[in-house]
């Protein structure tokens, strides 16, 4: 059923959307919602909406403005300080940012770095949230232990890591023993897979949190259904359980791929500025802009250039997966 | 916001009070340059860099001279610490344009002439500088990067911190060298006999990974073949010097064989450890805050520093300016923010930490030579004789508001190069284009601050 | 309410409390050797680095600089340096007040708005779920100096001061974390059946009485984790935090990047103090986590823990 869900809400504009759905999957999550009901249109609570709306405008919309107006100044350390009045310059710090910055390089950097870093962690994340998810011995100790990498601030798990990759350092003298000679970790064209691979270390555990979150909205009665089909573990896991972890997953890839991407302390920390031309991501090339260039401006016009270029396959995505209509719990089947 | 509140409230009742006291007594100075400041029930702000080596002392410093200045003035200072050069930058750049925040900063030499682009810092006039304790009082070479020229300074000299080389006095007695190289081909020459990979002992001890070392480099060999880099509005990082530079110092690693192959993906803090470990005979590109690490490691009583070589490479004696640039002209600065409601009270603080007093003090908590010419002139420890000396002969970098790009171009070339490095040769042809590349970056930067 | 909320839980599960020998048999997911596999292997992804760390921690600077896994010399007495060289007491306060604070505010917010976003149909519905998630892509060095410049605004001309408050932390930090904490409980919702409110408004429930007396007990794991999340936005931010923060609200992470960011010159950083340091700040979270994961467990099946 979830596949018309998005006309369905669409329709659901018009108050009268009340029509029954067919139930849908093999197996009923539980007696409930066979008929399902349009969203409630009376008596709504409106007002819970404003303290947040009203401080998202203020604190990320209003100076998001600001940032774009900025973009069209030719804002740097000469006129920094008057800023109000620097000379607007147009469109010419998009003009240089696209054709005579390396902002499509690395674009195209952060974007699949982020999304090979989502692949595996992914996974990883799942695997933990299930293999926590039954009781036993020590599972309260081991779950917490899944969340260490999450919790260690970004610069020191950086720090670490490039202690531990530095040439010489803890990594190369283990592979060493085992004969294997890896190269320079933070420098040259192996630096983009020390970033993803650090990248997975510290992020998984998000993953694991939203899976685990997910796992709990699975009905006893799903689990009931499933030993009573005498069915294999897999199979449950394939076509009963991993249903209910779509709805969280698919904001957790998309949140995750954003955290990626506008990531600055672990590269920052780990290679330094100017970074290796090989990770010169996206938010190390607007600080270096900005912070390095005083070239604010030019550094405006970057954000907000991958800010759009971000954003398009954000919103195809969330077309295709349909995160922000399911209305059904983690569209099920 | 409570406490804010309740501080300008105690404010407007101190200025009150202020007020009432000068007029009972009326014979107020009404507060000229002569006399003492009046600070009291204000707050000075004051934002410096962390020194986390001697985290305690400088905490109790902090202390002790807040003390002293309540004393001297009666207003409070707070002191703010940031943790690296990049914060410093986020930090002023949001206290500019917002025109809030610290009163004095304390910046890094070479990133005066920036920070003085942006035009939010005090240019210091005669008056003003009779506040700080007059212009005499500083050491001359001190003041080569306050600003542009004599009449524009901004930055106020606190402390020295030259650039010298640290040697291991038991390595080269063993190898026959008596006495230190002074020029790079003789010290490549010096490093090759200390060189010994089969105990893993390398001549040279330096990080080619470090942010920061590798341009010092560079500056100073092509100053010394007589290329000062900048050269009024043009840039001259595509000259024969300039390659030559990266040629050697990619060399002691490439072709010479007298670092430790590891180097390449070390920091400075890497080659300290070498050195202090007794592996290396050179330690290159290290300041008196090395000191600590050595006196607690396994060569302690056994290295000594000395001043880093003038002659470029391939030359005979230093050309132009090169005997005086042993090292980069570095150190702190202290500038006034323009935006500060309190300056009379900021010089008065600056007065006070540039006094001979206190800069020997100072100099004896931290080991950072003193900016106060007197101060520097009554050092008397031998081991700081050869450290005092390079900071004599430090010659200042290119004051230009561009002078962080040509730095991060001129550091961006060694960055793309280690890969080639590491595989042990960089050929000539990717020098070239990273030069190029490096040379027209940094000197767009360059027009943008000839055209402000 | 709690009558009828027992009541909703069907007469079936009376014996398969959470935790008998069935109820664990039935919602086994994995065989035991697979389970085995897994566990074994994500441990050991994040134990051994964090046994560097402490191994770090303990060992020289030099050591730690030159590559050692295992140190050559072995001292505590980093953990008891650090209280003084890095302020880390000063810092741990302001984190947990402010982080602590963010996360509370945060979870009760998004409970309320994503209620709100979930059951009720209304013009703008689906762009503010949108909305809500572009407003993540935001990159934050693009938002640190406008936000700086909007709050030293709000104090020349408002006289509010903003800039060097826990306070001004708490709302940058509540508004960063809200448009994430509100997502995770709109889908964490849509998994919650209607028929309990519906029989608590044929009671007479009104909306906030449905949301506090229904939604809350049933939200905990969705409640627990978007808090989670907060907490950690503000526990670790940095950028924000180093140009927001004055000695006196410095946050944790702030302090101690302070402290690991080594200065421009020839000294070793202090890795241990650095490393031990990070342990110590990582531990309240930790012990956090360990506290309120009991509450992780799935709010239907275990009835809504309370």
């Amino acid at each position: 059923m979830s596949t018309d869900s998005f006309r369905e809400a669409r329709t659901a504009d018009v108050p009268a959307a009340g029509a029954p759905q067919p139930g849908g999957g093999s197996v009923p999550p539980s007696g409930r919602s066979v008929r399902r009901k349009g969203l409630s249109e009376r008596n709504r609570p409106l007002w819970m909406l404003i303290p947040g709306g009203a401080l998202m405008l203020i604190i990320i919309v209003a100076p998001m403005l600001l940032g774009i107006y900025m973009s069209v100044l030719n804002l740097d350390q000469y006129t920094l300080r008057k800023w109000v009045s620097s000379p607007f310059v147009g469109l010419e710090n998009f003009v240089e940012a696209l054709t005579d910055s390396p902002l499509l390089h690395a674009v195209w950097l952060s974007v699949s770095y982020s999304l090979i870093a989502m692949i595996v962690t992914v996974p990883l994340g799942i695997a933990a949230a299930v293999a926590t998810q039954n009781a036993f011995k020590g599972r309260a100790l081991i779950r917490s232990v899944f969340l260490i990498p999450y919790v260690l601030p970004s610069f020191v798990v950086a720090t670490v890591w490039r202690t531990m990759f530095q040439p010489n350092g803890v990594v190369d003298s283990a592979l060493g023993t085992f004969g294997i000679d890896p190269g320079l970790w933070l420098n040259g064209p192996q630096t983009y897979w020390t970033l993803i691979l650090v990248q997975i270390w510290a992020s998984w555990p998000f993953i694991y949190l939203l899976a685990l979150s997910g796992l709990q909205s699975v009905d006893h009665e799903v689990h009931e259904a499933s030993a009573l089909d005498g069915a294999l573990w897999w199979n449950k896991l394939r076509y009963v359980i991993f249903p209910y972890l779509k709805g969280p997953l698919s904001l957790a890839f998309l949140i995750g791929m954003l955290h990626h991407i506008n990531n600055f302390t672990l590269p920052f920390v780990l290679f330094g500025v100017p970074a290796p031309a090989d990770v010169e991501v996206l938010p190390i090339l607007t600080y270096v802009t900005s912070f390095q260039s005083f070239r604010f401006g030019l550094s405006a016009a970057m954000a907000f250039v991958s800010l759009v270029l971000v954003a398009i396959p954000l919103f195809i995505y969330l077309r295709a997966v349909k995160l922000d209509d399911a209305e059904t719990p983690g569209g099920k089947k | 916001m409570r406490f804010a509140s309740s501080a300008r409230l105690a404010a407007v009742v101190a200025a009150a009070a202020l007020a009432l006291t000068a007029c009972g007594s009326g014979s107020s100075d009404s507060g000229s340059t002569g006399g003492a400041v009046d600070g009291k029930g204000k707050k000075l702000s004051v934002l410096t860099g962390v020194n986390a080596q001697y985290s305690a002392q400088q905490k109790q410093w902090f202390t002790d001279i807040a003390a002293k200045f309540k004393a001297q003035t009666g207003a409070d200072v707070e002191f703010e610490t940031f943790a690296s050069a990049n914060d410093e930058l986020t930090r002023i750049q949001t206290s500019v344009v917002s025109g809030q925040g610290p009163d004095v900063y304390s910046l890094g030499t070479t990133f005066t002439p920036t920070a003085y682009a942006t035009k939010a810092f005090v240019t210091l006039s005669d008056d003003d500088w009779k506040k700080v304790g007059g212009k005499d009082r500083f050491n001359p070479a001190a003041l080569g990067i306050s600003g542009p020229d004599e009449q524009h300074q901004a930055g106020i000299p606190f402390v020295s911190r030259p650039f010298v080389m640290a040697y291991n006095k038991e390595l080269l007695a063993a190898a026959g060298i008596d006495k230190p190289a002074t020029s790079w081909d003789e010290l490549a020459v010096q490093a090759k006999k200390l060189t010994n990979p089969a105990t893993g002992t390398f001549g040279l001890a330096t990080g080619y990974k470090d942010n920061f070392d590798p341009w010092k480099f560079i500056w100073a060999m092509s100053v010394q073949a007589g290329n000062p880099l900048v050269d009024g509005k043009n840039l001259k990082l595509d000259d024969p010097a300039v390659k030559k530079a990266y040629e050697t110092y990619f060399g002691w690693l490439t072709k010479d064989k007298v670092v430790d192959p590891a180097s390449v993906g070390w920091s400075n803090s890497n080659a300290v450890a070498a050195f202090a470990a007794g592996k290396a005979g050179f330690l290159l590109m290290t300041t008196s805050s090395s000191i600590p690490t050595l006196e607690k490691s396994a060569i302690v009583g056994k290295y000594a520093y000395t001043t880093m070589p003038t002659t470029a490479p391939g030359e005979s004696s230093p050309k132009g300016d090169g005997d005086k640039a042993a090292s980069i002209l570095s150190g702190d600065n202290v500038v006034v923010a323009d935006y500060s409601k309190q300056k009379d009270l900021a010089f008065a603080y600056i007065k006070l930490i540039t006094s001979k007093e206190e800069q020997l003090n100072y100099q004896k908590i931290f080991g950072d030579l003193p900016a106060n010419n007197e101060a520097l002139k009554s050092l008397e420890d031998p081991k700081l004789k050869p450290i005092a000396d390079a900071a004599a002969k430090s010659k200042a970098t290119p004051f230009t508001g561009a002078w962080g790009d040509i730095q991060l171009a001129l550091l961006n070339v060694t960055v793309q190069s280690i890969p080639e490095l590491s595989s042990g040769s960089v050929s000539d042809s990717a020098l070239q284009a990273r030069l190029k590349d490096a040379q027209s970056k940094a000197q767009a930067s360059l027009d943008r601050a000839s055209k402000s | 309410m709690t009558a009828t909320a027992t009541a909703a839980r069907s007469g079936s599960e009376q014996e398969l409390r959470p935790g008998s020998k069935r109820q664990h048999e039935v919602t086994r997911l994995l065989p035991k050797p697979m389970l085995a596999i897994i566990l074994g292997f994500l441990c050991a992804l994040v134990l051994i680095p964090v046994a560097y760390i402490f191994l770090a921690s303990v060992n020289s600077d030099i050591g730690v600089a030159r590559g050692e896994f295992l140190p050559s010399s072995f001292s505590m007495e980093n953990y008891s340096k650090i209280w003084t060289s890095v302020g880390l007491a000063t810092g741990l306060t302001n984190s947990v007040l402010v982080a602590g604070t963010t996360a509370i505010v945060s979870a009760a917010m998004s409970v309320a708005t994503a209620y709100v976003l979930v059951r009720y149909q209304f013009r703008g519905r689906l762009s503010i779920l949108r909305g809500l998630l572009a407003l993540q892509s935001v990159p934050g060095t693009l938002m640190v100096l406008p936000v700086f410049v909007l709050f030293s605004s709000a104090a020349s001309y408002l006289g509010i001061q903003v800039i060097g408050t826990q306070w001004g932390l708490f709302i940058t930090y509540l508004t960063f974390a809200l448009p994430f904490s509100t997502w995770v409980m709109v889908t964490y919702l849509r998994g919650l059946p209607k028929e309990l409110e519906e029989a608590a408004r044929i009671d007479g429930a009104s909306n906030v009485g449905v949301l506090t007396r229904i939604i809350l007990p049933l939200s905990w794991p969705g409640i627990v984790v978007s808090a989670i999340f907060a907490f950690l936005l503000g526990w670790n931010d940095v950028l924000f935090a180093s140009v927001m923060t004055r000695p006196e609200s410095q946050t944790a992470a702030v302090a101690l990047q302070i402290f690991g960011a080594s200065q421009e010159g020839g000294a070793i950083p202090l890795y241990g103090q650095m490393m031990a340091a990070s342990l110590v700040c990582a531990a309240p979270v930790v012990i956090l986590y360990l506290i309120f994961q009991r509450y992780l467990v799935g709010g239907l099946t275990a009835g809504g823990v309370k």
